[in-house]
């Protein structure tokens, strides 16, 4: 099969699950949480504000300005400068909103795709027309990661572009959180898509990759834990050292996005993350780059091995 | 293996992994031999569980066999460009609900490697012939089980199959249906395709088939003509082809012990 031949099959598979996304309201659900999310960054706006103070300051608890939410429906006293403030709300945005709720409703609602795909009624046919099986399933994937990366641009860029809109600070390192997301969502899902292929089980790809993400954060920040307990008691036994190394290495890593987006956005100045995950990053054991590239491999891994199954696997 | 064929199978056996971590195994077909030759109807008949579809399933590379090998237009089953040239209608057809038969056409030709613009062409002329040129709006789910049925049937032709392979074609279809079928069957042969039958019908045989292949208990008990077969074996007299397959199905020696009858006479089991 041809490099052409293979873009035309996904070009169509992308396609399918765009409509498949459409059809069971998915893309537009997605869609409109997005849009009351960047119509209230619309509604956002500061007064004044001025530089944080240290916390020892006694003249700390006295605001510098306001921001105003839902139009000036409701406004809050701000103690840090206005630049602050508005990185502290994208924070909020990409690494709860999107980073949290928008990944757990993307891998939950996709979970049932690829086995829906696979289910023989549907698949037998499919699978006996001339494209390889790891072309229909790279398919799939790819148009689910397609779409989960519209929903992502759409959410960080309208977002941005509305906060800017209406504050006037225009914090271009936020857009960052675009590949950052879609990065990770992609790692977690290649794992919903293996356990589509050895299952093709909805309910069993919902829980399982739900679970896994899970257990992506339970081992993340398990391992930096590990890594600042150690810098004050005395060293861990090495297999549980090993263990916790080899685990982190392995697996996604979605406290790591989240330490990640908290330095784009330069919010280490301004706002506390976990003093582990501080530890860490003091002790330089975060390694950014190689965080990303681990979990791009387990990814590719992960569909290679799902690629390689369903190739044996007969119909 | 010689000659030119458009599917052959040599000594081919397959059984299921069943059990507690697939230990065990399910004979499902053993020591199939068998040819499909070019422009012909030919018909794999045989009780439930015979091992039809599983022999469908290994020509289509949907799986793979346990034992022996087969060919496709005379290259291994392994090699899937020549499903290009294939067209396949599914026993319980299912598709994607949400959608509309010319989509659907479009999508599947799509993954047949064929150019938008000949779908395009072809799925109006067969959407015409199945009857459902006027549901093109309408998404799959609103479709009844024969409307899907004969959807399937679309879909297979969109590549002008050489080889159509026809699954119990008239599972949910009404008369009207079944005579689309058989006008299929005609056509493709009257133009020098191939086409495979698997069918319980035994009016369909008699009527559509030059050659037909007997399954029981997952062996091939006979190949041979439909007149062969609707011939008494001692006294070579007529018979109706019911009687010559219920005697093929429970009261033929049972095929570990037989030997197949072919048309061309006995023939030591593999």
């Amino acid at each position: 099969m041809t490099a052409p031949e293979v873009i035309y099959a996904w070009r169509w598979l992308i396609r399918d699950t765009f409509r498949q996304s459409m059809a069971n309201y998915l893309f537009w659900v997605m869609l409109a949480v997005s849009a009351v999310v960047i119509f209230f960054c619309l509604s956002v706006s500061i007064e004044g504000g001025g530089p944080l103070r240290p916390v020892d300051d006694l003249e700390v608890a006295k605001p510098h300005g306001h921001m105003s939410l839902a139009f000036g429906a409701w406004r809050m006293p701000l103690f840090r400068d206005g630049e602050a403030q508005v990185h502290f709300v994208l924070l909020l945005l990409a690494e709860w909103v999107a980073g949290g709720g928008g990944t757990l409703l993307a891998l939950v609602w996709t979970a049932g795709f690829v086995p829906e795909f696979l289910q023989p009624a549907n698949a037998t046919v499919l699978l006996s027309k001339p494209i390889p099986r790891w072309v229909l399933l790279m398919g799939k994937y790819l148009g689910v990661v397609a779409f989960a990366g519209i929903q992502v641009t759409v959410f960080i860029a309208g977002t941005w572009l509305a906060l800017g809109l209406s504050t006037g600070f225009w914090v271009s390192s936020y857009l960052w959180g675009i590949p950052l997301l879609l990065l990770h969502f992609a790692a977690v899902y290649s794992f919903s898509v293996f356990l589509a292929v050895c299952t093709r089980s909805t309910l069993t790809c919902v829980v399982g990759s739900v679970a896994f993400w899970l257990l992506c954060w339970g081992i993340n920040y398990g391992r930096h834990c590990l890594l600042a307990l150690e810098s004050t008691l005395p060293p861990l036994h090495p297999l549980l050292r090993g263990l916790a190394e080899a685990g982190y290495w392995i697996v996604p890593k979605p406290v790591d996005m989240g330490m990640m987006l908290h330095r784009f956005l330069d919010a280490g100045d301004s706002f506390r993350s976990f003093s582990e995950l501080q530890k860490v990053q003091e002790l330089g054991a975060f390694y950014p780059e190689l965080s990303l590239v681990t979990s791009l491999l387990f990814a590719i891994v992960m569909i290679v091995i799902a690629a390689r199954q369903l190739s044996a696997t007969n119909y | 293996m010689s000659g030119l064929t458009v599917a052959e199978f040599e000594d081919v056996g397959m059984s299921y992994p069943t059990g507690f971590f697939g230990r065990g195994r399910r004979l499902a077909v053993e020591h199939i031999s068998l040819r499909i030759n070019p422009a012909e109807v030919f018909a794999l008949v045989g009780p439930n569980r015979a091992g039809k579809t599983t022999l469908v399933k290994i020509l289509l590379s949907l799986c793979r066999p346990t034992t022996g090998r087969g060919l496709r237009f005379q290259r291994p089953l392994a090699e899937r460009q020549t499903l290009a040239r294939v067209g396949y209608v599914h026993e319980h057809p299912a598709f994607p609900r949400y959608l509309s038969a010319p989509a659907l056409l479009q999508y599947y030709g799509a993954l047949t490697l064929l150019t938008e613009s000949v779908v395009r062409s072809r799925a109006a002329v067969l959407l015409d012939m199945v009857g459902l040129a006027d549901r093109g709006h309408e998404p799959i789910s609103c479709f009844s089980k024969g409307m899907i049925q004969r959807l399937a049937i679309a879909q297979a032709l969109l590549n002008d199959p050489e080889l159509l392979v026809l699954d119990e074609p008239s599972e949910g279809l009404d008369l009207a249906g079944r005579r689309l079928i058989r006008e299929v069957i005609a056509e493709r042969r009257r133009r020098g395709f191939t086409v495979l039958l698997v069918s319980h019908v035994v009016g369909e045989l008699e009527q559509v088939c030059d050659r037909v292949g007997v399954l029981v208990g997952g062996h091939l008990v006979y190949s041979g003509t439909v007149a062969d077969l609707a011939r008494d074996p001692r006294t070579g007299a007529p018979c109706p082809i019911e009687q010559a397959l219920d005697r093929l199905y429970f009261s033929s020696p049972l095929p570990s012990a037989a030997e197949e009858r072919t048309s061309e006479g006995p023939r030591p089991r593999a």
